[in-house]
C-alpha cells in the first residue's frame, strides 16, 4: 500500500517543481512589466493563485467535514484536517503577500475593506478548525467540532468572492463580472501556469497531510491494542 | 529600487511559509512511520522492506 502512494507523491512532487520553475520563468522572463505598478505587479501571480487555492481548500474541507458528519469515517476526517491545514496556510500567504502589494499601491499595509476583513475572517476560522482539534478533550470531539466550523468557513467563501460587488470596495477584481482591463497575453499565460502549479502544490500538500492523518490513527490505535494486551 | 526590495520579501515570504511547512511535514511523516515500524515489527506489514 505505501508503495504506490510513495510514487504517485514523488510524481507528484515533480510536477509540482516542473511547473513552478515554467512559472517563476514566464513571470520574470515572458511576462511584461505592468505600466503603472511596475515590478510590484509581480506579487500578483502568486497572490490570485494563493487566494484561488484557499477558497479549493475550504471547498475540499466541507467536503471532508459534510462527510464526516454524515457517515463518521476516518478517511473523510483525514480529507478535512488536511484541507484545513493547507487552506490555512495558503490563506496565510495570501495575507501576507496582499499588504505587500498594497502599501505600493495604495499607500498603506492593511484597511478595513470589505474583501480584506472576510478573507480575516476565513484565516481566523481556519485557525479556529486547528486549535479545536490539538485542544479538544478526545479527538472525535475534536474532529465534530472541527467539522462543523469547517461548513461555517465554508459560508464565508461566497462572501470574500462577493465582497467588492456587495461593499463597493477597492480591491481589484481579477476574474468574473466587474473586472475592468483584460491582461497582456504574457501576464495571463505567467497566471494560469502559476495557478496550475499552485493546484499542484496544493494536491501534493493535502495527500502527503492526510496520509500523516491515517498513520497517526493507525499508531493511536497499535499503541492501544499494545496497552490491552499488557 | 524600492519596488523590487517589495517584490523580494513577497516571494520570499511565500518560499518562507511553504518550505517551512513542508520540512515540518515530512519530519512529522518520518517520524511516525519509524514508530508504525518498530511497533509492526520491522513493517513489512505496510508492504515496505525491513532494513
Amino acid at each position: 500500500m505505501r508503495r504506490p502512494y510513495d510514487l504517485a507523491l514523488g510524481l507528484l512532487t515533480a510536477a509540482t517543481a516542473a511547473t513552478m520553475a515554467a512559472a517563476l520563468w514566464l513571470i520574470f522572463v515572458v511576462a511584461p512589466e505592468e505600466q503603472v505598478m511596475g515590478a510590484v505587479q509581480k506579487i500578483f501571480y502568486f497572490h490570485v493563485p494563493l487566494a484561488a487555492i484557499t477558497f479549493l481548500s475550504v471547498f475540499s474541507l466541507l467536503a471532508g467535514a459534510a462527510g464526516y458528519l454524515w457517515t463518521r469515517r476516518a478517511a473523510f476526517d483525514h480529507l478535512a484536517v488536511a484541507s484545513a491545514e493547507v487552506g490555512w496556510l495558503f490563506c496565510t500567504l495570501v495575507l501576507v503577500t496582499g499588504p505587500i502589494w498594497a502599501k505600493p499601491a495604495w499607500g498603506v499595509w492593511w484597511t478595513w475593506e470589505a474583501k480584506l476583513t472576510t478573507t480575516l475572517v476565513l484565516w481566523l476560522l481556519l485557525a479556529g478548525i486547528l486549535l479545536c482539534r490539538a485542544y479538544a478533550s478526545t479527538p472525535e470531539q475534536g474532529a465534530r467540532i472541527a467539522s462543523v466550523l469547517g461548513v461555517v468557513a465554508a459560508l464565508d467563501v461566497p462572501i470574500v468572492y462577493k465582497a467588492v460587488d456587495w461593499w463597493r470596495g477597492q480591491h481589484p477584481i481579477v476574474f468574473g463580472p466587474g473586472k475592468t482591463d483584460p491582461l497582456a497575453p504574457g501576464m495571463l499565460a505567467a497566471l494560469l501556469v502559476s495557478m496550475l502549479a499552485f493546484l499542484l502544490l496544493f494536491a501534493l500538500l493535502v495527500a502527503a497531510r492526510a496520509r500523516l492523518a491515517a498513520q497517526e490513527d493507525r499508531l493511536a490505535a497499535l499503541v492501544e491494542a499494545a496497552v490491552r494486551s499488557r | 529600487m524600492k519596488t523590487y526590495a517589495f517584490l523580494f520579501w513577497g516571494y520570499a515570504a511565500v518560499w518562507a511559509g511553504l518550505t517551512i511547512y513542508l520540512i515540518a511535514l515530512g519530519r512529522k511523516l518520518a517520524r511516525v512511520a519509524r514508530r508504525l515500524d518498530a511497533l509492526e515489527g520491522r513493517g513489512d506489514a505496510g508492504g515496505r522492506r525491513a532494513t
